[in-house]
């Protein structure tokens, strides 16, 4: 996702869409916005536009040159700093404030080249905007524009009304310290690392971590007016859309920490004001929302209600410009097109009163955006950070710094007193303390688990113990820091490579030549090292006789000798799982040629396969892989031998037939048939005494002559064949 | 022997999951464990244990719930 103040970002996003436009589309565009005086090649094309959109006095005349729909459209995506829109929200805005024009405004602005439509990757090119509109589902289409442009636009008169406001006499204002939100995001931030979240396709929450999100207790703020319904999901989507949860491989993950935290409060809490803009699946009466195709109303009402307190050059002063929520919620009523019509019938019955309280109370306020007082019921106005935004005052000074803010007790819990926390103190506190309380003073724990996670996000031990110390009021209590440090020190007991290089090399004098030219530096073995990074080595020092890679699949490397027993393996193709695998098959053996390997399979090395849980079907598999075939005959003797039932010695008396003709005429012609007892081969019969000289006198009358002696003795001379 | 400069024969192994420990006894721990001792394909030395293709995320999980806490480096 890219950082809604991120110029650079999104001038390489409208690069690469520009690139995806049809050459007459782009032509068209250009000759809009950049209006050349000579013609301009197909390759000019988008640097000549892209450089109009960083020229700012050309960008103002072609803003002023849009019809007035779309220069409002442009000034909405400003005033709300988030660049991207979605198409349904800004004709929903426009027609709440007038213009009731459709997509035609929309299509002018990507006509002009002062927008873009958001093409998912894959897309083929296009040759126009109303079929993309159409293909991409209208109202859920989105478009962008760069943060620069929008900048530009935002001064334009949105021509709101100026509703009536009022001065309080018996009430004082008042207005959060604006951590409400980051604080809680921080707690759902910590969540979402310990165990991502999965959405469905239609980007609503799974029961599972609805539940837990909802659940989630501590996210109790300093200064709650009234409770806000569903706030652990809330502060999920929240973070989504200000990207501090990503998505991973199908699920949503916790990502860095934006840049602006680190800068004063107001840049981070413009960036979760720009996330406002696209927060659909949360009502602020009724908590989550997931939407069921349709466009929620919520972002744009939201916004228009903040928009209505604008005072357009009449700043307040004292107690004055008080609005009653009444007199935003019956215009919100009256002009915004859909939202009377989504809100609860409770919230109707007082025309959304209670919705733009709930709204400001939940979001607004906790997000500094409005002061707010009590006095025949509640009233708003802007605050500071408010005008800053909506009406392009200058920043608020940043409040006076409380750096010391800490107290980390004996028992690893740490209080943290909210005057001195920042964006930036609370980032760095969430990767490696678990939040406990967001309340008036902040309670965090230092964990293991946390120590751990922290570590692994690339703190150092130095570096929590600096951050503790920096902003403690006092030193970190020695036990703590022991406890800390064992805890770290844990994790280098052991190191997992999830994809490493390892380097075999052929001799242990060459590894160590190796480890000390700085070719590799963990010894692994007596032949094999890595870089501490577990990442490919630098070449310039190896020559390479092998390469394997162990995501592909197992190669064969071993023949089998005529004996069926012995095992030659080819060290050129073999790998270290073969290594690992046959010492579990066969036993090594000394070769008589040096350099080759040898293994021998037997009985014993067997049965331990078998021991070790290794069946027929495991074995046949491993040597179909290594050797080209099953487990050889030999083998499968030592295997199946024990398991099958005992052979029985039996004496027989075989008739050897001259050819195997003969003995199939025997075996078919009744006379003979009935005296064969069973068929040992091709020409061997065997007969049962009693039967044999029956046999004898049925061949004699074929002319078959059927010597026969004593038993067990042999009876010389040939049989007439 | 080995000119000083002269390149060294090596056979690469590459995108190796491998767990090393601090020693052989807790190598000798994690290999009592029957369901990390599975996904072991087998013991390089004595504190070099060479995990089955793939089956690093399983091995980090068992390690964690038995109480240790790895250094993971290279995540895919």
């Amino acid at each position: 996702m890219i950082a809604t103040a991120d110029n650079d970002a999104w001038t390489d996003l409208a690069r690469k869409t520009l690139d995806r436009f049809a050459e007459p589309l782009l032509r068209d565009v250009a000759a809009r916005l950049v209006k050349p005086r000579t013609p301009i090649s197909a390759e000019e094309q988008i640097d000549r536009l892209l450089g109009v959109l960083s020229n700012p006095p050309v960008l103002d005349r072609r803003i002023k040159e849009l019809p007035d729909a779309s220069r409002k459209a442009l000034a909405l995506m400003g005033v709300s700093r988030r660049p991207v829109w979605k198409v349904g929200h800004l004709i929903t805005s426009l027609a709440a404030i007038g213009h009731s024009e459709g997509f035609t405004p929309i299509l002018k602005l990507l006509e002009s080249g002062l927008a873009f439509p958001e093409l998912p990757a894959g897309t083929a090119p296009i040759t126009d905007f109303e079929p993309w509109l159409g293909l991409a589902g209208t109202l859920h289409a989105k478009i962008f524009t760069l943060p620069t442009v929008a900048a530009r636009a935002r001064g334009e008169d949105l021509n709101l009304p100026a509703l009536p406001s009022e001065p309080l006499e018996d009430a004082t204002g008042r207005v959060s310290d604006g951590l409400d939100w980051p604080l809680r995001i921080a707690v759902i931030w910590q969540l979402i690392a310990e165990s991502p979240a999965r959405l469905t396709q239609a980007n609503s929450l799974f029961k599972r971590d609805l539940t837990r999100l909802q659940a989630t207790e501590n996210l109790a703020g300093a200064d709650d007016p009234q409770p806000v319904p569903d706030q652990g999901v809330l502060a999920f989507f929240w973070a989504q859309a200000a990207g501090l949860v990503v998505e991973g491989d199908n699920e949503w993950i916790a990502g860095p920490f934006p840049a602006t935290w680190n800068q004063t409060l107001t840049p981070a809490l413009s960036d979760l004001w720009a996330g406002l803009a696209s927060l659909e699946a949360w009502d602020p009466l009724t908590g989550y929302a997931p939407s069921d195709g349709g466009l929620s109303p919520t972002p744009t009402a939201g916004l228009l209600s903040l928009l209505l307190l604008t005072s357009r050059g009449v700043h307040p002063h004292g107690n004055s410009n008080w609005y009653n929520p009444q007199i935003l919620a019956d215009w919100l009523w009256e002009h915004h097109p859909s939202w009377s019509g989504a809100i609860s019938q409770a919230a109707a019955s007082n025309r959304g009163r209670d919705w733009v309280i709930a709204y400001f109370l939940s979001v607004a306020y906790p997000l500094r955006l409005v002061e707010v007082a009590q006095q025949d019921g509640w009233k708003f106005r802007l605050s500071d950070l408010g005008r800053h935004l909506l009406e392009n005052a200058p920043e608020p000074a940043p409040a006076a710094a409380f750096p010391q803010t800490l107290l980390v007790q004996p028992n690893a819990e740490i209080l943290a007193y909210r005057q001195g926390l920042t964006p930036g103190l609370i980032a760095r506190l969430s990767r490696f303390a678990q939040w406990k309380g967001i309340g008036p003073a902040c309670t965090l724990e230092l964990t293991p688990t946390r120590t751990y996670a922290g570590l692994e996000t690339g703190l150092t031990l130095a570096g929590i113990l600096q951050t503790l110390n920096q902003h403690g009021m006092k030193p970190v209590p020695v036990p703590v820091a022991d406890l800390v440090r064992r805890w770290a020190d844990k994790r280098d007991r052991i190191t997992a490579f999830a994809s490493a290089t390892l380097v075999e090399f052929q001799t242990t004098a060459d590894l160590e030549i190796a480890l000390a030219r700085g070719v590799v530096s963990v010894r692994v073995t007596d032949r094999i090292g890595l870089t501490d990074d577990g990442r490919d080595p630098d070449f310039a020092n190896l020559r390479l006789v092998g390469n394997r890679d162990y995501e592909a699949k197992p190669q064969r490397c071993i023949q089998v000798d005529h004996d069926g027993v012995t095992l030659l393996v080819d060290s050129s193709q073999s790998d270290l799982l073969m290594e690992a695998e046959i010492g579990k098959i066969a036993d090594p053996v000394v070769a008589e040629t040096p350099g080759t390997r040898k293994f021998l399979v037997t009985p014993t090395s067997l049965r331990r396969a078998i021991a070790a849980g290794l069946g027929l079907a495991d074995l046949d598999t491993w040597f179909v892989t290594r050797t080209g075939q099953p487990l050889p005959p030999a083998g499968r003797l030592f295997v199946l031998g024990p398991t099958l039932p005992p052979p029985s010695v039996e004496r027989f008396l075989v008739v050897q037939m001259p050819s195997e003709e003969v003995t199939d005429g025997i075996l078919q012609w009744p006379d003979t048939a009935d005296l064969i007892t069973d068929r040992l081969g091709p020409k061997s019969l065997v007969v049962d005494d009693e039967n044999l000289p029956r046999l004898i006198a049925v061949l004699a009358d074929l002319g078959i002559t059927l010597p026969h002696g004593e038993r067990g003795t042999m009876v010389s001379e040939p049989l007439p064949g | 022997m080995n000119q000083p400069t002269a390149r060294l024969p090596a056979k690469l192994h590459r995108r190796v999951c491998l767990v090393l420990t601090e020693d052989a006894v807790l190598a000798e721990e994690l290999l009592a464990r029957k369901k990390l001792a599975s996904e072991v394909a087998g013991r390089l030395a004595d504190r070099a244990l060479l995990i089955r293709p793939g089956k690093i995320d399983v091995v980090l999980e068992e390690l964690r719930k038995m109480g240790h806490t790895p250094q993971v480096v290279g995540k895919a």
